[in-house]
């Protein structure tokens, strides 16, 4: 009988990441046997523009160092109608544990939908952002295991990106990458976004160096950007690769986009 | 034994989807701001979140909350000085340098965050809430007394949860003047004349003790100030990114800006020559 | 709750040491002088392990000495500080290591320049304008980054060092009993007396 569900990974070498969670404590006394968490890996990163803000995520889904499936998308359009979710004009990505980046999109969505049917019109991103940030401090004691980051248009018609950490703390900010390769991808950001550590070339020396002022982005420049670094981010991180999903929201709508990855 | 059956058997399909209450939670447009958290099902509760979240007893938990550092406020004959840095850390990892670790709960009340970002900013939004409550319902302005201790007893309320918060509430009310209180997870409430919280406490406490009066004039508290939190972010890893600083007057409170500290830092330096043990030669 | 102190100037070190000897939560002595003079222009202060801190200082104290009557002159003070780090690191890489921090206070004859020296347990050596060890690190280093500069005269640095120590009296939550106050200059080593009893407000 138990040869029928051999099917399982495994139980030796590398496995799935919670298998190697102790169970244990060193001195040989139990610890915590509820560990709900596994870490599925991938990367997202997110830039608002003067009149748009882009939002990517890898779509490889891993545990440990086994690669699930090649295809699981990080983006969500929250609170458009029908299956495709049109309309739409907020967008969530969460990286993470992936069932709770989907039990928190879901919850996210069906909040911001029953605002439409309630209140006759659709959410605003900063309320959005705000209900949010109340949606995972409720689960302050338990938290949901991801980065969430939102992204949509304010009531001026600009970019407008919030970041998440796992119990809602959050912040407006011109750009963030989130999930594995966040240390990689966000140095990189300061550094072409924020133009952090550039300076004016001949302005002075030592000190007087002036910093180059930041200007806003063009989206075709931006998206340069968003690709280049997740390219760089596959090279150096095994968690991240196979394609990448790209939603550019502006006042027109949605564009998405998937442009592949290498599948090593 | 049929009835028995029945009586202990359900449809089968009774626990799909969400429940009464998921439901209702669901259908309802206003976020209930209220005290109603899930919690894991396991016994010990707090042991199992310190073991998921705290970095410091655990640096391989798998959920890093991002942490808040130093901050200062202080009493003087003008007003309050409220100071902070900005840099929110994950671990070793700086989450963010751009946090507003100074929290505008309404026009004369300032509330200040370090410990645990999600908590400070969730209840000090909770707090400006119950203070708008209290002006609807008692046709005035709450003391900062009242503000505070509605956070100290709600945060007394979670104590041994693993809540971690280190707040400051500073106001100026027509009854009380200028008021300051200290604030924290345990449930301490105090009130006082100057207060230093963070990783970074001890080194503002240093410079700013060294040059407190209450008679300070408002420019020279404001550069106090200023300098308490750069003292800070040069010796304390875990503080850093921009000034940001307050000044709470009897009209209310006021910006006085939120400055990058490298600047600072080397204007002054080179100007006034502190920092003499930063140099560039090699002995 | 030990507190080590170094302040440099124009002419002088000064080396400052808590008088209090704790043993768990009782003060044996309150007049203890954690400092040992190692030749005439070198003075270190020491905390740490009970024990190893005195053994430590004293074995050290008596290899200088021993060097100055073998060769008839004295050791500088920076190779008195790299000596003695060679003597921490040896330790620290044996089966009993010593758990001691130091401060070397100094005057080097031929530069005509004070020297300070901060050495840790684990041997680290870094030569500084002023030091700390302990608790006195956290409150006292912010005050020095502020108010120190090199050229200061020793009532200015006098000044600099009851400033650091009032405000450990402010802010420490155990009583450290005042400090036992050094100073080296190209003249020699001696003891400053200093005043320990000064009340202190806490605003």
């Amino acid at each position: 009988m138990a040869s029928v569900f051999s099917g399982a990974p495994p139980q030796s070498g590398p496995g799935y990441s919670f298998k190697q969670t102790p169970t244990e404590a060193p001195s040989g006394t139990r610890q915590h046997g509820f560990y709900p968490y596994t870490d599925n890996g991938g990367s997202t990163l997110g830039i608002s523009g003067a009149d748009f803000t882009i939002l990517a995520g890898d779509t490889r889904h891993t545990s440990g160092y086994n690669i699930n499936t090649r295809y699981a998308p990080k983006l969500f359009k929250i609170g458009g109608e029908g299956p495709d979710n049109k309309g739409a004009s907020i967008v969530l990505s969460v990286v993470g544990f992936a069932a709770d980046g989907e039990a928190l999109k879901e919850r996210l969505d069906t909040i911001v939908k029953m605002y439409k049917y309630q209140h006759g019109k659709p959410m605003s991103v900063a309320a959005c952002a705000q209900r949010l940030s109340h949606i995972l401090y409720g689960k302050r004691f338990f938290p949901y295991y991801v980065h969430a980051i939102l992204g949509g248009l304010d009531e001026e018609g600009r970019g407008a990106l919030y970041s998440y950490d796992p119990v809602g703390s959050y912040e407006r900010e011109q750009c963030r990458a989130a999930g594995a390769a966040a240390s990689l991808i966000m140095p990189f950001l300061d550094n072409q976004v924020n133009f952090k550590n550039q300076y004016v070339p001949d302005s002075g020396s030592g000190h007087e160096l002036q910093e180059k002022p930041r200007t806003p982005l063009d989206q075709n420049h931006v998206l340069e950007l968003v690709r280049d670094a997740f390219t760089s981010a596959v090279e150096r991180h095994i968690e991240v690769g196979d394609g990448l999903q790209v939603m550019i929201i502006k006042k027109e709508g949605i564009m998405e986009a998937f442009h592949p990855l290498k599948q090593d | 034994m049929d009835s028995l059956v029945s009586q202990y058997s359900r449809p089968v399909h009774s626990a799909e989807g969400p429940s009464q209450d998921e439901h209702q939670e669901l259908s309802q447009t206003t976020p209930p701001l209220s005290l109603q958290f899930s919690l894991p099902p396991v016994a010990q509760s707090s042991a199992w979140l310190r073991a998921m979240t705290d970095d410091y007893s655990n640096p391989n938990c798998p959920i890093k909350i991002a942490h808040g550092t130093t901050t200062l406020a202080f009493r003087f004959k003008g007003g309050i000085i409220v100071a902070t840095d900005s840099r929110a850390t994950a671990g070793n990892w700086i989450a963010s340098q751009t946090v507003k670790k100074v929290i505008e709960i309404n026009n004369c009340l300032l509330g200040t965050m370090a410990g645990g970002a999600a908590d400070c900013q969730y209840w000090l939004a909770y707090l400006g809430m119950q203070c708008r409550l209290h002006e609807l319902r008692h046709k005035r302005r709450i003391s900062v007394a009242a503000a505070s201790k509605i956070l100290a007893n709600l945060v007394y309320s979670y104590k041994g949860m693993g809540l971690s918060m280190g707040t400051m509430c500073a106001g100026v009310t027509p009854q009380e003047g200028p008021a300051l209180y200290y604030i924290d997870s345990d449930g301490t409430r105090l009130a006082g004349n100057l207060f230093c919280v963070g990783s970074g406490q001890t080194f503002a406490y240093g410079v700013l003790d060294a040059e407190y009066s209450y008679d300070l004039d408002d420019e020279a508290a404001l550069e106090l100030g200023r300098r308490s939190i750069l003292a800070a972010t040069h010796r304390d890893a875990y503080s850093g990114g921009f000034i940001n600083l307050y000044h709470v007057k009897e009209d209310g409170w006021v910006k006085h800006g939120f400055n990058d500290t490298n600047p600072i830092f080397w204007k002054t330096k080179l100007e006034k020559g502190e920092f003499s043990n930063v140099t560039a030669d090699l002995e | 709750m030990e507190v080590l102190l170094g302040i440099t100037g124009k002419d002088f070190t000064i080396v400052a040491a808590s008088k209090a000897a704790m043993r768990g939560a009782t003060i044996l002595k309150a007049s203890d002088d954690k400092t040992r003079a190692l030749n005439s222009t070198s003075l270190m202060a020491f905390s740490g392990e009970a024990g190893d801190t005195v053994q430590f200082a004293e074995y050290i104290q008596a290899n200088i000495q021993l060097y100055s009557m073998r060769n008839s002159m004295e050791l500088s003070p920076t190779a008195t500080a790299n000596f003695v780090r060679g003597e921490l690191a040896r330790a620290l890489r044996s089966r009993r290591p010593y758990t001691v921090n130091l401060i070397l206070g100094g005057y080097d004859k031929i530069a005509d320049k004070p020297t300070l020296y901060w050495i840790d347990y684990l041997a680290s050596l870094a030569p500084v304008p002023y030091a700390a060890h302990g608790y006195a690190q956290y409150y006292c280093l912010s005050i020095l980054d502020k108010h120190h500069h090199p050229d200061i005269d020793f009532e200015q640095g006098m000044k600099l060092l009851r400033m650091c120590t009032q405000e450990l009296k402010r802010r420490l939550p155990i009583d450290f009993k005042g400090v036992v106050v050094k100073v080296i200059t190209k003249d020699g080593i001696r003891e400053q007396e200093y005043e320990d009893d000064v009340k202190v407000a806490i605003p």
